[in-house]
């Protein structure tokens, strides 16, 4: 081969290694240096995170009947890059979800790549819409996963319930306090999609798949929760209070049976009810509870062996000077035991039982019978009530205490008080979870009942017990609280309702009943509370307007528990005229 | 100038053996090729109708929580009180020999009281 043929060859050569050496480098530089970029922005074009979203629990009372529960509907959201034929895809989806056409056509020329176009959609209004865009041929748009918290009951236990916001998060109730088991976890996945918007599956990635929420069991029984909302509403209706507050309590597991309260709100729609509507006043709300507080000097007095069952107390005959002060009796009574301090219901006789206690060792039994603290509910919210140690009390404070004034309770308190009475003496931790289950109704957590201290011995309990049968007997003060066929054992509460601006309202009475039922073997604890009923002054007692609200609540339960009578029936009662009516004829 | 050539390195005889191998190998690798391919699209057609199940056990799924929603809905106390108030339902008295006990049974003539048929250990 001539000279200038090679050179000719080489440099031919030399050309082409300079053009692939220029073509390798870039290669390199595309494939490694500039690899995180151009990586980055293909996954944005093709890769994303799509979330597996976990299903939230339901809840379900005590027999398994579902108290809240979730409805699949769909967010329709368009992506306006895939979108060829904006018009046609407007005039389809306008047609489907009831908007209108100029809006969507609006929207969906923004080219933005997400855009809501609606929530909450039906999920038979999804597959119409899925199955028309399909058959046009049209796409640029997808169906995202979603739920609405749905509550059958609507306003029945709403308090307890609660609801979720609009991130899909508790925010009151037990849907509040169980978030975090009732929510579960969502999954991923990471899938890669063609340029239609389909997910290529040969390229779908890590995935974690979503841990569902827990179902969470209740300890309410729907039909006692129904028997007490039935009666505090026709209350509410007919004696037009500012609240009625209802509570049912095993007073031997301190199971919540049922608890309601009126004002109430349906969780469906939480927002239109009013703050004031949303308030559990079970626990949130304290009251001076009344004479319903004289269970706890009673007790405590026999039980430090400060009086015995046969000690007399005199009662001043109604009119007792202490102080500067003059504490009444709602009648003049003489020498008094125990037993019949509870039945006349007598200030006096409560506040000497203190005072021969003494504070230190009142205010003991108080805080024994859990005033003063939160038992620690499973619902959010409990305040502790407001009981002052005697170190802060004045000198009115021992005689006023007892008969329940000086002191602030929620209707819990009280409930859980009168369970340590039924109970044999033990005070129970309240608890309205009775399990946490799987989905498939594998239990994982269950609720066993909790003894939180002995206050005091079941013999004291027992005899506080008989005197509180004598309160619903003839010559007690709450005869309205009888149950035909049943011996009921319960005291009754009378307060003046404190005012905001200090001191007490005029005319305005937080009137309650509680009590237990059957006295001998008592299957439920009950509290009616009834706050500032439209009635005359002179009807509005617990004894008038609680107590048959208890006897009703009561009657109805002993049906539902088949519990058999022991007593002959008692003969109908004439009702006192405790209606809104009543307030005008008293007026007029 | 080059030299003639001879008859036998003018010939260009077709090596056989050498052509056959390059034959396997080209359709090997060709097969393999296209096997590659047929297999691609396999697993394409193969996850587009993963897709399509997925999809559709999705709507399954979705579509029975929407009947338990509904049923759940209709079977409510509070859906049954308005039936029976506004009279599209009614309840039927069981008659007392109907009924199984596990308390012993309290004739309403005893005690004037209409008993029911509430099962207490249910309500525990």
């Amino acid at each position: 081969m001539k000279r200038p043929e090679c050179i000719r060859i080489a440099f031919a050569c030399g050309i082409v290694a300079v053009i692939f050496t220029i073509f390798s480098a870039r290669l390199v530089h595309l494939h490694i240096t500039k690899n995180k970029e151009y990586k980055q922005l293909a996954a944005e074009k093709h890769l994303m995170r799509q979330v597996i979203h976990a299903k939230r629990g339901m809840i379900l009372d005590r027999n398994g009947e579902i108290l809240a529960s979730n409805l699949p509907v769909r967010t329709v959201v368009a992506d306006a890059s895939l979108i060829k034929n904006p018009a046609a895809v407007a005039a389809l989806a306008s047609q489907f979800l009831g908007l209108k056409e100029a809006d969507v056509l609006k929207k969906i020329s923004s080219q933005k790549k997400y855009i809501v176009l609606k929530k909450e959609v039906p999920e038979e209004i999804y597959v119409d819409l899925d199955a028309a865009m399909q058959k046009a041929k049209l796409r640029g748009v997808t169906f995202e996963q979603d739920a609405i918290r749905t509550y059958p009951n609507g306003e029945s236990l709403g308090h307890v319930l609660g609801f979720l916001d609009h991130e899909g998060k508790g925010i009151q109730g037990i849907e509040l306090t169980m978030n975090s088991l009732l929510a579960g976890k969502n999954g991923y996945r990471y899938i890669e999609r063609d340029r239609t918007g389909k997910e290529i599956m040969l390229y779908r990635g890590a995935e974690e798949e979503p841990v569902h929420g827990k179902n969470i069991r209740l300890s309410i029984d729907m039909s006692l929760q129904s028997i007490l909302e039935e009666e505090i509403d026709k209350t509410f209706k007919e004696l037009k209070p500012e609240t009625v507050t209802g509570i049912i309590l095993d007073p031997k597991t301190g199971e919540v049976l049922a608890m309601a309260n009126r004002p109430c709100f349906n969780p469906n729609e939480p927002g239109k009810a009013e703050p004031e509507q949303m308030k559990n006043r079970a626990i949130i709300d304290m009251v001076e509870p009344g004479s319903t507080f004289k269970i706890v000097v009673a007790a405590g007095a026999l039980n430090e062996g400060t009086v015995n069952e046969k000690t007399s107390i005199f009662c001043e005959n109604g009119r007792f000077l202490y102080g500067g002060k003059i504490l009444k009796d709602h009648h003049g009574y003489g020498d008094m035991n125990v037993h019949e301090i509870l039945v006349k219901s007598s200030n006096i006789g409560s506040a000497k039982m203190a005072m021969l206690m003494g504070g230190d060792k009142y205010y003991e039994y108080v805080r024994k019978f859990g005033f003063g603290d939160r038992h620690g509910i499973e619902l959010p919210g409990e305040i502790c009530g407001l009981v002052h140690p005697p170190a802060r009390w004045d000198k009115l404070t021992i005689t006023r205490m007892p008969m329940g004034q000086s002191v602030a309770v929620t209707p819990l308190q009280i409930t859980m008080g009168m369970s340590v009475i039924a109970n044999g003496g033990h005070l129970m931790a309240p608890h309205i979870i009775k399990s946490v289950e799987d989905l498939d109704g594998t239990k994982i957590l269950e609720k066993a009942p909790k003894v939180v201290r002995e206050v005091v011995p079941e013999k004291t309990a027992r005899f506080i017990a008989d005197a509180l049968v004598g309160v619903t007997q003839p010559g007690g003060t709450a005869t309205y609280a009888r149950v035909n066929g049943f011996e009921v054992a319960g005291k009754t509460g009378t307060a003046q309702k404190v005012s905001a601006k200090g001191g007490y309202a005029a005319g305005k009475y937080v009137v309650s009943f509680v009590g237990f039922m059957p006295a001998e073997d008592p299957r439920f604890v009950c509290l009616i509370m009834v706050d500032d009923a439209k009635i005359a002054s002179n009807l509005n007692y617990g004894g008038l307007v609680a107590a048959p609200v208890f006897s009703r609540v009561a009657e109805k339960a002993a049906r539902h528990f088949d519990l058999t009578p022991t007593l002959p029936p008692i003969p109908l009662q004439d009702m006192p005229m405790a209606k809104a009516e009543t307030l005008n004829e008293a007026t007029h | 100038m080059n030299s003639p050539l001879t008859p036998q390195t003018r010939s260009n005889p077709i090596q056989l053996a050498k052509a056959i191998k390059f034959i396997a190998f080209a359709v090997t690798v060709g097969a393999l090729g296209l096997s590659y391919v047929y297999l691609k699209n396999q697993q394409f057609a193969l996850g587009e109708e993963i897709r399509l199940t997925e999809k559709r056990i999705k709507q399954i799924r979705a579509e029975n929580e929407v009947l338990l929603a509904k049923t759940t809905e209709l079977s409510s106390r509070r859906a049954l009180q308005q039936g029976m108030m506004n009279g599209s339902l009614h309840v039927v008295q069981i008659s007392g020999d109907k009924i199984a006990r596990l308390t012993p049974a309290s004739p309403a003539m005893e005690d004037g009281v209409l008993r029911t048929a509430s099962n207490e250990r249910a309500a525990r």
